[in-house]
């Protein structure tokens, strides 16, 4: 799914790009976790007063043309109007830690805060594209929305060198797509999140049952006030809606019944079991506080 | 006020360690509002735990990279007044995991568990530097099926119960529940019973009894809530603002203002319920073999220990009536010698073991039933509404 506002993000294939190592390469597409995002949301929000923007490093993994980034750590980093400075060592500790829990995951580029790209931004991207050498480094440009006029989003860049002697601070950054992607079971924790609730708390299989079926129940009378209002001519009937509507609706449920019923009494004796075993279990311990 | 609390703060704590009585007094300078809150002996305690986005996030994450073993880590964070707010985390190696460094470097020389500690100190020191939190208030550990008692939640639990203050919390999350499409997430601490009868150094039906100990009063849980960082909040608001593509007709026809980018948890529905009903039933099959080995077990050393004290007394009772005899011979008694050099009377076994394996099949049979009832609700709904 896309992340922010959609961007102009061209898709071109160079011949120049990046190291001269893979000439021809087309531009990486770049995945974001979730809790890369969040990470760097967080490191934002405990920058000290001096910092006006964050930066960290991006670790993940690389395939063939996609880079996924899964994980992200703070980097400690100085920026004044003469020179900036970026802690190396503590970068590379850090890594070292990380790797350690998952040694699958590489450095695949950095992240910044704000959506200023300036000199210091290609000095930085400079460094990560050593480390990340022969591939190319991603930066990921977080848009935290707190100055006015500005959106919350998230956009993703390479380099590539400018001029015609290559000089470190000089680099065009080019926009890269950009996609937010999680493993199927983590949607429940991002669900969790975004769930109007207050205070939010963990729900139980009955709540979140509940709210799929109010969420169902809503979509259906949206389409029955739609249908209607096609009836009462009010609104032209779309075609594309009508097809949908003729798909779902001639969902066959004949012989589901004897499936039910059978579905249902496995059901009932898994229960009981369960629920046998689980009094069985209690009684047990009780008995081994009585002797 | 700030540096005032803290002048406070600093001045009340040598009279802490001088005299522990008179404290109370010194909380008097402090503002009336703030009073209540500062406990430097960590004596107001802990009612509930609140878990920051960020958190939930990593111990997915860590949970579904490490499906097969249980992923565990350490929590980070704060305690005040009553809640203990965990700020962040990060995760810890895996023994295995650690193993295989071992082989590939011999930079991580030395046992296990000096490394562990050695990872984990240079992670907080790092941490600190970038201004997280860096106080260790608990860990979380991922589980299957709903079964938490396990050995080695209670082994690192107790560990901390020494060291921490409020001696931490355990976070457990479920791995099959949150593919099923439930984020569960579930506070523990381990009760006073059982830090009392851990204390004693033995788990024997004795002190079992005394402390009125089952499994569901080694834990006890602590209700849980979700924080979101304001900033966090306004970039989820904006991921699931309206992104509408003009040419999709379908949906603006029908006039939907707001696409859920983030959720669909629609899977809850699937009438199937849980593929894991097999699995499930299999760890509770497995788990009773294994308890009922080590009932075995117990019965086995309760009743060696039985005979051993048997044979002991028999050999008491046969000098005694020997020495009767011999002083009513005029003759000078045989020592009495000490019954415990000549026979190894085993103690009493643990039941400890015992006691987890128990709860771990209450925590299978409780997902198992739940899961189930989740299905019964779901099928009867679909039945009622099948014209028939």
């Amino acid at each position: 799914m896309p992340l922010g506002s959609s961007s102009s993000a061209i898709y071109l294939q160079t011949s120049a790009l990046g190291s001269s190592a893979n000439p021809g390469r087309a531009l990486p597409t770049v995945t974001v976790h979730p809790v890369a995002l969040f990470s760097i949301l967080d490191h934002f929000l405990r920058r000290t007063d001096s910092q006006d923007r964050v930066i960290g490093t991006l670790i993940g993994t690389r395939n063939e043309n996609e880079v996924e980034v899964r994980n992200c750590f703070a980097v400690l980093h100085s920026e004044t109007s003469e020179q900036v400075a970026v802690d190396i060592e503590y970068h590379h500790s850090m890594f070292e830690l990380h790797h350690r829990v998952n040694p699958k995951e590489v450095i695949v580029g950095w992240y910044s805060t704000g959506s200023n790209l300036n000199t210091y931004s290609a000095l930085i991207q400079n460094f990560y594209s050593q480390e990340t050498a022969p591939h190319q480094a991603v930066h990921l440009a977080m848009e935290t929305g707190l100055q006015e006029g500005t959106q919350v989003g998230v956009k993703a860049y390479v380099s590539s060198p400018l001029g015609v002697y290559p000089k470190a601070e000089n680099c065009v950054f080019i926009p890269i797509p950009l996609e937010l992607r999680f493993r199927e079971a983590e949607r429940s924790t991002l669900d969790l999140l975004t769930s109007p609730h207050s205070p939010l708390a963990p729900l139980t299989d009955l709540d979140v049952l509940s709210e799929t079926l109010q969420s169902v129940s809503a979509m259906i009378d949206r389409v029955l006030a739609y249908v209607r209002s096609v009836l009462a001519g009010e609104v032209e009937g779309d075609a594309a809606v009508g097809r949908y509507l003729l798909d779902t609706l001639n969902t066959s449920v004949k012989g589901m019944d004897s499936g039910l019923n059978s579905h249902l009494q496995d059901t009932l004796m898994v229960s009981y079991l369960a629920n046998l075993v689980r009094s069985q279990v209690e009684v047990s311990s009780r008995l081994a506080l009585v002797t | 006020m700030a540096t005032s609390m803290a002048a406070t703060l600093a001045a009340s704590l040598p009279a802490v360690q001088a005299a522990p009585a008179p404290t109370v007094s010194s909380y008097e300078a402090l503002p009336a509002s703030m009073s209540k809150v500062i406990d430097i002996e960590a004596q107001i305690p802990i009612t509930r735990v609140q878990i920051d986005a960020l958190v939930l996030t990593k111990i997915t994450k860590h949970g579904q990279e490490a499906k097969s073993n249980n992923a565990a880590g350490l929590l980070l964070g704060l305690d005040l007044d009553g809640t203990l707010e965990v700020s962040n985390s990060f995760p810890l190696p895996t023994s295995q995991q650690a193993g295989d460094e071992e082989d590939k470097s011999t930079k991580f020389s030395g046992d296990d568990n000096c490394d562990a500690a050695r990872y984990q100190a240079s992670m907080l020191r790092a941490l600190k530097e970038v201004q997280v939190d860096d106080n260790v208030v608990g860990f979380y550990q991922t589980i299957s099926l709903g079964a938490y008692l396990l050995p080695s939640i209670k082994d690192m639990q107790a560990v901390h119960q020494e060291k921490l203050r409020h001696g931490g919390v355990v976070v457990v999350h479920d791995v099959t529940q949150s593919s099923r499409g439930i984020a569960s997430f579930r506070a523990f601490r381990l009760t006073k019973n059982f830090t009392d009868v851990q204390r004693k150094g033995k788990f024997n039906s004795q002190n079992l009894v005394e402390h009125g100990l089952t499994f569901s009063s080694v834990f006890e849980e602590i209700p849980v809530e979700v924080r979101k960082s304001a900033l966090l909040n306004a970039f989820l608001g904006g991921l699931k603002e309206a992104r509408l593509e003009p040419d999709f007709s379908p949906r603006s026809a029908l006039g939907v203002k707001e696409v859920r980018t983030l959720g669909s948890k629609y899977g809850v529905l699937d009438l199937n319920g849980p593929g894991q009903v097999n699995r499930n039933l299999e760890q509770v099959i497995e788990r009773l073999d294994e308890y009922k080995t080590e009932e075995g077990n117990v019965a086995y050393l309760t009743r060696q220990s039985a005979r051993e004290k048997a044979r002991a007394e028999l050999y008491v009772q046969k000098r005694k009536e020997e020495n009767a005899a011999r002083v009513a011979q005029g003759l000078a008694p045989l020592p009495e010698e000490d019954v415990s050099r000549l026979f190894k009377i085993p103690g009493e076994p643990s039941r400890l073991e015992s006691m987890l394996l128990l709860g771990q099949i209450d925590g299978y049979t409780r997902s198992l039933a739940v899961a189930s009832s989740d299905v019964l609700v779901k099928t009867y709904a679909t039945r009622s509404s099948t014209p028939l």
